[in-house]
């Protein structure tokens, strides 16, 4: 399904708020908006935006690859993203995330093979005084989680894993 | 812009204001390197290898006026940081320091070679670049020689990964410095290349169907600073110090690009001299450094398989190999015997020094251009005159591109085109359909096809299109054949050169008419006295007919039936043809890269050709074997010496007085400076040290008197219920004979197909990529339907050269084909 037959009262809005002139500029919001359903966008998503933009595919594969908020891989449902910074370091979050790692049974920036978790290592989510914290991203929206264990995270995971299979 | 006066390297430099001081220094002698600015680029800063020290003169701020010291000289303040030479530009009194006279400058340049060279690959022994590669020559003069990073954090990224199939990326050899994506975005206009990641994780990416979708696509890999991108045709094909370097002028369309062809020996040819690959050659007033793929990739019909190498002469039905002497004396009888019934039938692929030879030898017996288009005689009219550069052209200018698709007919004229709209000129693309040109127009017309000429009048008269035209200071008008037949063009150059005229855009620099032909010289048979015919199949019938350089039997079944019905034939060419093949005697000719003359371009500028490899088998040049005949037929010419040929040339005819081939061998100082020892600067284009040709005047431009005819008004074609209106059209990559032999471009080449509106597809029954059934002027064809949303209803595009006849617009009928299951 297209974006705009998914979505046709959001990407009207969006494109009322740019001069014609300036269309390109929606690219930002259109790209948030097909990434809602997916957890990241589709060849398919591209061409549409382009097309409807005036730009070239090319132009919003490379805005997708510049902003480490897009994604044009499908990945796991729930996003874990673990701050590894100096102070979460400080707190033990760099440990924390290399027994996650072993725990989950993959490397950061893989995803679990139930396709449910994919481990990312972020930069400041300030909330450093609670590391080792990670923020959970999925269509729902984002969700902290402060002053973690890896018993309690992988609790957590089986959680995710249930409602994971209870949502298809 | 007024001038500027700086100091760099202790050495006094005035150039304009706004000048970059990387710039300065270059016109100054003074090598500033870089990686990521290119002269032709707006300044990106990106790669900091132009690290220089700047100071400026220290302003009293109360007064406003420079702070003196001691000695009365103006105080210098420098920047306590190093600036890039790229992104700054000069100011009065300004101080630069760069790395010959600055420790500081030397440090920092030394740092960011150490810098990009940790992510590196450092395969300079497998790399095609390695010889002529801006890293490498940057690195051995300003590198450290060793490196502080560890091995282990390089990043190992794709080796070869196609971005199309005509251009090859290196991943880890790229260093980011954008050269080829702004190229696209800001040159080309064809923003299909891109970034993804960032810091070191930053790759080149292309996402267009097909990949790297750009006609412009081989000018990235001149300018890339490394080995990053390499094309097909050249990859693991030579290093570069192997190669010679042979000046040549493209031979695929009217714009007349200089370029360079590259060659060395090679075993797996038999140790012949064999291309290796083409390169641009600089001349700003044509191509600039410029050249499209077509003229980079296609060029290999010249060493195709269908090559002739040996005269032919038809002996119990068949064609047999026999010498020389044979087949000229044949030729000659023949002819001879005919000689008041004999037709000379050329093509725009000839020297201007064939031509001159062809037309005093068929004398007072027909001589005729094999083309479709017309207007030839009035652009020696009114043609652009002496001087004329579209890079000149601006604010307060116009130029009106009417049926033509430039993109397709002539790719480096659109390029110019386009840059001249971006600096201010008043564009205005008048055609039946949608064109790539339209995005970057002023004003767009777009007419029915048939109103051609009407478009032209209303021009003449009172709207805000044609206020803009008439108050032009300067004005050019480009006009082509696309929907247009022999007829149509002939008009519309009419009605165009009258334009001109009434608006006064004629007879100066940067004014007047250019045709865009669809060979390389039609023009200079123009000029040289050949005229087409409208009805060639009637000319040629029962005929002695000599064809050099044209395929009338392969283009068209009606001229096939035509030949064959003629007395004799004597066919001239390079490669066996359809026409060929029904010949009596053969003729084996030298294309362009094998002998030297001279081509005339569309704007009408004469630029010499050289040999590039040794004649292929027993061949020889057109304008020799035209002078062997004639001799055996008792007419005079020249036949061996070329500048002499073109002295009588430039003797018999005003539009060509004073010039000779020294004239056009000579060449002057061009910005920017190119393909010197500095490769990283301007890349690897040539710089042209065999000359940049000079333009032929115009009759206007002499102040001859002429009377320029009036446009005929031919009837707009409008078809009937259940017809569809057929146009001829030019693609870029066709199936013509210096086309089709190149194998890379057989995916951009594609299957012949007509182009319809999807309405008018969807009401026939056909989607786009089915087979349809088209019957036209009582022939009948199958042919793909590809769907445009760019054209009007009712009309179907039909590309030439493709296997399907249609030299003028006609009425067509179009039905659902079998499908076959």
């Amino acid at each position: 399904m297209s974006l705009m037959e998914k979505y046709p009262k959001e990407v009207k809005q969006i494109l009322a708020k740019y001069p014609p002139e300036f269309k390109r500029s929606a690219v930002m919001p259109l790209l948030y908006l097909a990434q809602r359903g997916e957890g990241y966008v589709t060849k398919s998503a591209m061409t549409e935006i382009a097309r409807a933009l005036d730009i070239t595919e090319t132009e919003v594969a490379s805005i997708i690859g510049f902003y480490t908020l897009y994604h044009d891989k499908k990945e796991g449902r729930y996003r874990m993203q673990v701050c590894a910074d100096l102070p979460c370091a400080l707190r033990g979050a760099d440990k924390f995330l290399a027994e996650l790692c072993g725990n989950l049974g993959i490397r950061v920036g893989e995803t679990t093979p139930d396709g449910t978790v994919t481990l990312e290592s972020v930069a400041c989510l300030a909330a450093c005084d609670k590391a080792p914290m990670f923020q959970i991203q999925s269509p729902d929206g984002i969700e902290y989680h402060e002053n973690m264990t890896i018993d309690r995270t992988m609790e957590l995971v089986e959680a995710l894993k249930r409602s994971g299979q209870e949502g298809r | 812009m007024a001038d500027v006066t700086l100091t760099i390297d202790n050495k006094q430099v005035t150039v304009p204001a706004g000048t970059l001081v990387v710039d300065a220094a270059k016109r100054a002698g003074l090598d500033v390197p870089v990686f990521c600015y290119h002269p032709k680029l707006e300044p990106a800063g990106m790669c900091r290898m132009c690290l220089v020290e700047i100071g400026r003169p220290m302003l009293d701020r109360a007064t406003g006026k420079p702070v003196l010291d001691e000695a009365g000289e103006a105080k210098i303040q420098f920047m306590p940081k190093l600036e890039t030479a790229c992104t700054n530009p000069v100011s009065e009194g300004m101080v630069v320091k760069t790395q010959l006279t600055s420790e500081k400058a030397r440090a920092g340049q030394k740092g960011t070679v150490e810098f990009l060279l940790t992510s590196h690959p450092l395969d300079c022994p497998v790399c095609d670049k390695g010889g002529e590669c801006a890293l490498q020559d940057l690195t051995m003069a300003h590198g450290p020689g060793q490196s502080r990073f560890l091995f282990d954090e390089k990043q190992r990224l794709a080796k070869q990964l196609p971005l199309g199939e005509l251009i090859w990326l290196d991943r880890e050899r790229c260093i980011q410095c954008a050269r080829c994506i702004r190229f696209q975005d800001d040159i080309a206009g064809e923003s299909v290349l891109g970034f993804e990641e960032r810091g070191r994780m930053m790759q080149i990416v292309s996402m267009s169907e097909p990949g790297f979708d750009s006609i412009f696509s081989g000018n990235t890999t001149d300018i890339c600073p490394v080995g990053a991108l390499t094309t097909s045709d050249f990859r693991f094909g030579a290093r570069p110090w192997e190669l010679n370097a042979a000046p040549s002028i493209c031979a695929q369309c009217p714009v007349g690009c200089n370029l360079t062809f590259n060659t060395r020996r090679e075993a797996k040819a038999d140790g012949q001299i064999v291309i290796k690959r083409v390169m641009p050659r600089q001349n700003e007033q044509v191509n600039e450094i410029w050249m499209c793929d077509k003229g980079r990739f296609a060029y290999h019909y010249v060493e195709s398989e269908k090559r002739l190498t040996r005269p032919l002469m038809r002996r119990d039905g068949k064609l047999a190999k026999v010498s020389w002497k044979a087949a000229l004396d044949l030729a000659a009888e023949k002819l001879s015997e005919h000689k008041k019934n004999s037709v000379t039938l050329v093509s725009g692929r000839l020297s201007n020094e064939d031509l001159y030879n062809l037309n005093i030898f068929a004398g007072k017996t027909e001589a005729i251009l094999y083309t479709d288009m017309g207007g030839g005689d009035l652009t020696s009219l009114v043609g652009v005159s002496d001087g004329t550069n579209i890079g000149d052209m601006g604010k307060g200018d116009a130029i009106l591109v009417i049926a033509s698709d430039l993109y397709n007919e002539a790719p480096i004229w659109w390029l110019r085109i386009k840059a001249a709209a971006e600096r201010g000129a008043t564009l205005i693309v008048a055609g039946g359909r949608a064109a790539k040109l339209d995005r970057f127009a002023t004003f767009t017309i777009r007419y029915a096809y048939g109103d051609e000429i009407k478009t032209i009048e209303d021009l003449g008269g009172k709207s805000k299109i044609a206020e803009a035209f008439r108050k032009a200071e300067n004005a050019l008008i480009f006009y082509g054949s696309d929907g247009l037949g022999l007829a149509g063009s002939t008009s519309l150059a009419a009605a165009c050169a009258n334009l001109l005229k009434e608006t006064n855009h004629i007879g100066r620099r940067n004014n007047g008419l250019v045709g865009v032909w669809p060979r390389v010289n039609d023009q200079g048979a123009w000029e040289m006295g050949f005229r087409p015919t409208a009805d060639l199949a009637e000319a040629l019938k029962g005929k002695a007919v000599y064809i050099v350089g044209a395929d009338p039997a392969g283009d068209d079944p009606a001229l096939a039936k035509a030949l064959k019905s003629a007395k004799f034939v004597v066919v001239q060419d390079i490669s066996m043809t359809a026409t060929a093949e029904l010949a009596d005697v053969i003729l084996p000719a030298q294309p362009h890269t094998e002998r030297a003359g001279t081509f005339t371009s569309g704007e009408r500028r004469v630029q010499r050709f050289y040999p590039v490899v040794p004649a292929f088998g027993e061949s020889r040049p057109d304008f020799s074997i035209t002078a062997q005949l004639a001799r055996q037929m008792g007419i005079i010419l020249e036949g061996s010496s070329l500048p002499i040929v073109f002295d009588f040339i430039a003797h018999s005819l005003p539009a060509f007085d004073g010039l000779n081939y020294d004239r056009l061998a000579e060449v002057t100082e061009q910005w920017p400076m190119v393909g010197r020892g500095d490769m990283y600067y301007g890349g690897t284009t040539y710089e042209n040290k065999d000359g940049l040709g000079a333009h032929l005047s115009s009759a206007a431009q002499r102040g001859e008197t002429f009377k320029l005819p009036a446009a005929k008004n031919v009837k707009p074609l409008r078809p009937k219920e259940g017809e569809l209106l057929a146009v001829p059209v030019t693609q870029l990559y066709d199936l013509g004979n210096t086309v089709a032999s190149a194998e890379l471009l057989a995916q951009r080449i594609g299957a012949a197909a007509i182009s319809l509106h999807p309405e008018t597809a969807g009401k026939l029954g056909a989607a786009d990529g089915e087979t349809v059934k088209i019957s036209w002027n009582g022939s009948q064809s199958e042919v793909r339907v590809r769907t445009d949303e760019g054209l009007a209803a009712g009309v179907a595009l039909v590309p030439r050269s493709f296997g399907i006849a249609l030299r003028e617009p006609m009425t067509l009928t179009v039905k659902p084909a079998k499908k076959v299951k």
